[in-house]
């Protein structure tokens, strides 16, 4: 009797082991890292998001990985090295050279093909070109926004500026400038500065200052990005410019080498400065560190100062399928979905980050009518997009690592941009 | 049968040291080879498999050399100012002080907290707007202006460094607590009677008796400064300009932002080499003992 009750429970055993196993062999899980999901908003959007994905896929388990902003090219890149890269993460347009290069990208152009002729049309070209890698769409294109000039209306009038009148040159910009830096306490010391700006070597610097390299008519590189292009007069003259706005002007606030995207917009969410460059995100995370500024009523958007032109600096992000991925099908169900036209609007509703779908950006009245979207999408035909070469990110410390001499006084802005343009050509020709 | 034990029992030792020597092999050994062989192949595909290249380029870079030059103002400050406050904390810590685990554990707090969450902390604590320092010594009057602690050329590196004394003293002042209650008390007693100051007695006891010690922490914390990452990363990331450069801040920067694998891996050697040089004195003295 015994005997025959032992068998019987090592066979429910098994049997409970078999069916479990079988289970989870039917069930796909997948690895899916943002830098997004450490931002409370975000994360929420993105639960909602994988939600929905769950219930449609029934067979296919999400685990989300948040990853910090700063450091996800370094988790991705050891995690690709070593074979265990997220099945779909998400970086910047900017990296995916460095990506394409060392092979951490997979060829996505057979499950485009087989989604049918025109798949891709829905998205702007220049997303999709950036996406690719000879020839060959090696990721998906995510948000696709432009810089613009983020100003507060109540701060303007209590300057006797009219908030319906932003500054459309970086003269007249300055001239705001110079009237919002004032002391608003009357102890006699500047605490309320015209305008916030990185000055830190972290990523978005070379968004905020490309606005004023661009539209003063000069570049990074040359257009065949063999040389630097900033020996030029239009370029050495937007690097003053920039620079003088801190050293000259003072109508930034103090420290601002020290300054990352993060404490700049604390900055203008408390009051300390009237205007910055930001893009889709700037308002929600403005609102979220001071609710009290009413960040959605009191802000309002321009498109950046020009001088010479209209540009501005474009962000482009990208999702990427790991390689290494032992689920292409599966992952690529996934891509599909966080780039599709309802999530894509989904991500512009909950986060106000415009999409690099057409039929998204161009088209969806919920951007249309929004104060902040809708500058931007205006903004699209002037964007320009950084050097997408491998370079790029030791170029960019190079010229930071300059213009952070300038600031501070160890060199004048015209030999630190020598000295710049000088290494940058030693590292293009290695 | 009993040679066939003696076999056994002198050779039993290979299975208790085996597991430890492969775990350091694959831990130590294998990234240390693995960053050799990076360090002397060529940055660009071509015919040659094996080059120098990557540490005649670090000869010929002049942000290595002001990077090598702040590592070793950097590492000569902090480790200096780990001892002079080490040794001052612990001897305070030696004496007949109230309540002394409490004390203990309050000079032991800055040691706990991470390299990132301290760099995180100081630099808020020195932003020329929010900052608690400057607001302090504004109220006080001593200044009259925010002072850019981390954005000004004179002060960027010794802010930094004042940062790693607050965090590292903690780790110098246990060694040399230990060190000075290994002296026995009788001395400093004689000392006395035979009419010895408390410099004297500092001076010819005191430091003959930690002169161990010493060696231990001035080595050990070396290494760890010369290595200190985190905490420079999270302030300042090298700037303004290169003037908070280290070696460690460098060779993250090579490997995972400009991804020149090779050319970091030559970094990360000769760091270790000088590590290696540093590390002798060490060496040399536990062997003596041993």
């Amino acid at each position: 009797m015994r005997k025959i009750r032992t068998i019987g429970i090592c066979a429910a055993v098994l049997l409970v082991a078999f069916s479990f196993s079988s289970a989870m062999a039917a069930q796909v899980s997948l690895r899916f890292s943002d830098w997004h999901l450490t931002e409370d908003v975000w994360n929420k959007s993105l639960n909602e998001g994988m939600d929905i994905f769950h219930k449609r896929n029934p067979n296919i388990k999400v685990t989300l990985e948040p990853v910090s902003y700063g450091e996800k090219e370094t988790k991705y890149t050891v995690e690709s090295m070593a074979g265990r890269a997220p099945d779909v993460f998400h970086v910047h347009a900017f990296s995916l050279p460095m990506f394409f290069s060392k092979g951490f990208a997979k060829d996505l152009t057979p499950f485009i093909k087989k989604e049918g002729p025109g798949f891709m049309d829905a998205w702007y070209p220049l997303p999709i070109k950036l996406m690719k890698h000879k020839g060959r769409v090696h990721a998906m294109p995510g948000d696709y926004m432009t810089m613009v000039l983020f100003y507060n209306t109540e701060m303007f009038k209590a300057a006797g500026l009219d908030p319906n009148k932003p500054p459309k040159t970086w003269d007249e910009f300055l001239a705001y400038a110079k009237k919002l830096t004032r002391d608003t306490d009357g102890d006699g010391k500047v605490d309320q500065w015209g305008f916030g700006t990185l000055g830190s070597k972290s990523p978005g610097f070379s968004m905020r200052f490309g606005p004023f390299l661009w539209s003063f008519g000069g570049d990074y590189l040359t257009p065949d990005m063999k040389h630097s292009a900033l020996d030029s007069p239009k370029a050495k003259e937007a690097f003053a410019f920039f620079v003088e706005l801190y050293t000259k002007h003072k109508v930034v606030p103090p420290g601002m080498t020290a300054m990352g995207a993060q404490d700049v917009r604390t900055q203008f969410a408390q009051k300390k400065v009237a205007m910055i460059l930001g893009s889709g995100w700037t308002p929600p995370i403005v609102n979220k560190i001071n609710p009290d500024l009413r960040a959605f009523e009191v802000l309002k958007a321009a498109p950046a100062p020009m001088k010479r032109k209209q540009a501005t600096a474009i962000w482009l992000s990208s999702w990427v399928m790991s390689p290494n991925t032992k689920h292409p099908k599966e992952a690529w169900e996934l891509l599909k979905f966080i780039t599709s036209k309802e999530i894509e609007l989904k991500w512009f509703v909950d986060n106000r980050v415009t999409s690099s779908r057409k039929d998204v950006s161009g088209v969806a009245p919920e951007i249309l009518n929004d104060k902040f979207a809708s500058v931007m999408a205006s903004q699209l035909p002037y964007g320009k997009v950084e050097p997408q070469i491998k370079q790029w990110p030791e170029i960019i410390d190079t010229f930071t690592t300059s213009l952070q001499e300038a600031i501070v006084g160890m060199k004048t802005p015209q030999k630190a941009l020598a000295e710049a343009h000088k290494r940058i050509n030693a590292i293009l020709a290695r | 049968m009993k040679r066939a034990i003696r076999i056994k029992d002198r050779h039993m030792w290979v299975f208790f040291v085996s597991p430890g020597v492969l775990l350091l092999i694959l831990v130590l050994g294998f990234p240390a080879i693995t960053s050799l062989s990076y360090s002397i192949k060529p940055e660009q595909a071509g015919p040659v498999s094996y080059t120098l290249s990557n540490y005649m380029n670090l000869l010929k870079d002049p942000f290595f050399s002001r990077t090598f030059w702040n590592t070793g103002i950097f590492v000569f400050l902090s480790v200096a100012s780990h001892m002079v406050l080490g040794l001052a904390v612990a001897m305070v810590l030696n004496t007949a002080l109230p309540a002394k685990p409490l004390f203990r554990l309050i000079a032991l707090l800055p040691w706990v907290v991470p390299d990132v969450v301290a760099g995180i902390i100081w630099k808020w604590m020195y932003n020329p707007i929010y900052g608690a320092i400057n607001d302090f010594l504004l109220r006080i009057g001593l200044i009259n202006t925010p002072v850019e602690w981390l954005s000004n050329p004179a002060l960027a590196l010794f802010s930094v460094i004042l940062v790693n004394l607050w965090r590292g003293f903690p780790f110098v002042m246990l060694i040399l607590l230990a060190g000075l209650q290994a002296i026995p008390r009788h001395l400093y007693e004689a000392a006395g009677i035979d009419g010895a100051s408390r410099v004297q007695s500092f001076f010819h006891i005191t430091i003959p008796g930690l002169r161990k010690m010493i060696v231990v922490a001035l080595a050990l914390d070396i290494v760890w400064e010369v290595r200190r990452f985190g905490l420079i990363q999270a302030m300042t990331q090298g700037g303004p300009g290169v003037l908070t450069e280290v070696l460690s801040t460098y060779t993250y920067k090579q490997y995972f932002q400009f991804f020149r694998f090779e050319y970091a891996s030559a970094i990360a050697v000769v760091m270790t080499v000088v590590l290696l040089l540093v590390s002798l004195p060490y060496i040399w003295m536990i062997s003596q003992e041993e």
